[in-house]
């Protein structure tokens, strides 16, 4: 659950740059809604990179992948789940 | 792409007692309780749809076609995505046909596009993890290219040629299309080929770029319930509303400006100062500003239309042009001035640059990524646009009279890259330096670079040069 706070952290941040303090639920539009940009979308995967060890160029991006907290939040998941998968496939070898 | 502010918000003053900033020329109709509520009853959708049909025609659109396709979406919610494939498909085959525009042969090589993309789309998402699955876009590239090479290769006379031609016009005028279709057909709840149809320069009108993008992204925004549907149909009529005021000030400026000051436009003083007759630099000055803010309302008029029509069916679009006066960067002018063009390159170069090569170098990456994006799929894009000059010219020579427009796109390059790149400084206090100033710079650089954004081809790029030196008063 920690790292879905950070990501609401992260993204808080964004739209607090933006100027925009209108509140950020987790099912919340972020891009589709125009609240955040391009500009962000890069921000955020770098953060996702950096943070979580997501790597897009192996699962595939869209902007839609990072429309709300929900959405980020489950990547991080799957990434997360196919790292505790990948051990146990090499020791299953 | 903000949409929290309306499209005609004053930003200049504010005082204790008078508020300007809160100032709408068109207000915000979607926030009021009772005109939503209202434009959900019987009256209040046809009152809608009567005021949207009447500005339709007043701004010169196919007024009657398009309000008849919007009034079957409007009453008719849940089957609205197989309903916009059905108005797509009407405006792709039979009013060409009815209003006998289009050649009967045109229409049955669009059925032959079309035939293709879903072989490429149903291939794509039946074998995701084939060679063609993970790349389905190099290969419908590549396939654009193959053919276009085999029409250049062919004899001048031979009889398969017009059909080669004819072909690659029509499958260049959807390729962007398929390819956002492509990219859709790796998720995993993607939208069949029928709905993805929908999206293929649809009912409500596209360039080449598609407007919105492709069907994953209609699936994203379109209203769920009949409360957002209202909403977004308002949002809509004020989106025509304001995309009308533009078109009398951009009638306005036309008469005032060249009509009455007789200020040329910009290819005019081009072509006098290439013909070693040039006007005085102010003069070039001013055709170069008139060039670009005609070329702004134009773009600001024609999107907003689009858009309008595509929210009046229900789905909430952002809107193409949005405050691009006011950006404060190079970066923010690109992503406010052009928005689906931009979305475009960053949907099919940046991002599939970005998160394969140079990870561990920020910069370089950035550098790298933008350079794929504002400058090969820029330059890319608007090659593919004409081949029409590939036909008449051959490919070599084409390429050579594109030399201008290839500039132009790696100075666009540069210039993002450094906007990009710059680190955030804390926001000068001030109107005057931290909003007015830098917003000039910005539209001072865009004007500067239009010297070279034209992708006329009568002229050299070191005609070009001449008209840039010209402006600074240096005569080569």
């Amino acid at each position: 659950m920690d790292h879905k706070i950070a990501i609401r952290q992260f993204v808080r941040e964004l739209l607090d740059n933006k100027g925009d303090d209108k509140p950020l639920n987790d099912d919340s539009h972020l891009l589709t809604s125009g609240r955040l940009d391009s500009v962000d979308a890069v921000q955020i995967v770098v953060m996702l990179e950096e943070k979580f060890a997501v790597d897009f160029a192996q699962i595939g991006f869209d902007q839609t992948m990072i429309d709300s907290i929900d959405a980020i939040d489950s990547i991080v998941r799957s990434a997360q789940a196919e790292e505790t998968a990948e051990p146990l496939l090499k020791h299953g070898k | 792409m903000a949409e929290g502010s309306s499209t005609a918000t004053g930003t200049l003053l504010t005082t204790s007692g008078w508020n300007l900033a809160s100032f709408r020329l068109i207000p915000r109709i979607e926030t009021y309780p009772k005109v939503v509520a209202f434009a959900q009853t019987l009256a209040g959708k046809l009152i809608l749809l009567a005021l949207f049909g009447a500005g339709l025609y007043v701004g010169g659109q196919a007024a009657v076609p398009l309000t008849v396709c919007l009034a079957v979406m409007t009453f008719v919610p849940l089957t609205r995505r197989l309903l916009l494939t059905l108005c797509t498909l009407a405006f792709a085959f039979l009013l060409p046909w009815f209003y006998g525009r289009v050649p009967l042969s045109l229409l049955v090589t669009t059925v032959q596009v079309l035939v293709l993309a879903g072989i490429l789309f149903w291939s794509a998402a039946q074998w995701p993890h084939s060679f063609y699955g993970r790349r389905p876009l190099l290969f419908l590239f590549s396939l654009f290219w193959l053919i276009l090479l085999w029409a250049v290769l062919l004899p001048p006379g031979a009889t398969a040629s017009p059909l080669f031609w004819r072909f690659i016009f029509i499958f260049g005028n959807y390729i962007w299309f398929i390819g956002f279709s492509l990219l859709d057909a790796k998720a995993t709840a993607h939208d069949d080929f029928g709905r993805q149809v929908g999206a293929y320069l649809p009912f409500w009108g596209s360039s080449n770029t598609p407007f919105p993008k492709g069907s994953a992204y209609l699936r994203q925004i379109e209203a769920q319930n009949a409360e957002q549907l209202a909403i977004t149909q308002l949002k809509g009529l004020k989106l025509l509303a304001w995309s009308l005021l533009l078109l009398l000030a951009f009638r306005f400026m036309t008469f005032a400006v060249h009509g009455y000051l007789q200020v040329p436009t910009f290819p005019e003083a081009l072509r006098l100062s290439a013909n070693r007759m040039p006007l005085p630099w102010y003069t070039c000055w001013q055709a170069l500003l008139y060039s670009f803010f005609t070329g702004l309302l134009s773009l600001s008029i024609i999107g907003h239309r689009f858009i309008a029509c595509c929210r009046m069916a229900g789905f909430n679009a952002l809107r193409n042009t949005y405050r691009p006066l006011s950006s404060v960067t190079v970066a923010q002018f690109f992503n406010r001035y052009y928005f689906y063009f931009k979305e475009l390159l960053l949907d099919f170069f940046f991002y599939p640059t970005f998160l394969r090569y140079f990870k561990k170098h920020k910069n370089l990456r950035m550098a790298f990524a933008i350079f794929a994006a504002a400058g090969f799929g820029n330059a890319l894009y608007h090659f593919m646009l004409s081949p029409d000059f590939i036909r008449k010219l051959g490919f070599w020579k084409a390429l050579v009279t594109f030399q201008v427009y290839l500039f132009y796109c790696v100075l666009l390059s540069i210039g993002l890259t450094i906007s990009n790149l710059r680190k955030k400084r804390p926001k000068p206090a001030g109107f005057l330096r931290s909003g007015l100033w830098p917003s000039i710079s910005v539209v001072l650089f865009y004007c500067l670079l239009d010297v070279f954004g034209s992708t006329e081809r009568n002229y050299p790029l070191v005609e070009h040069f001449r008209f840039f030196a010209h402006l600074f008063s240096i005569n080569l």
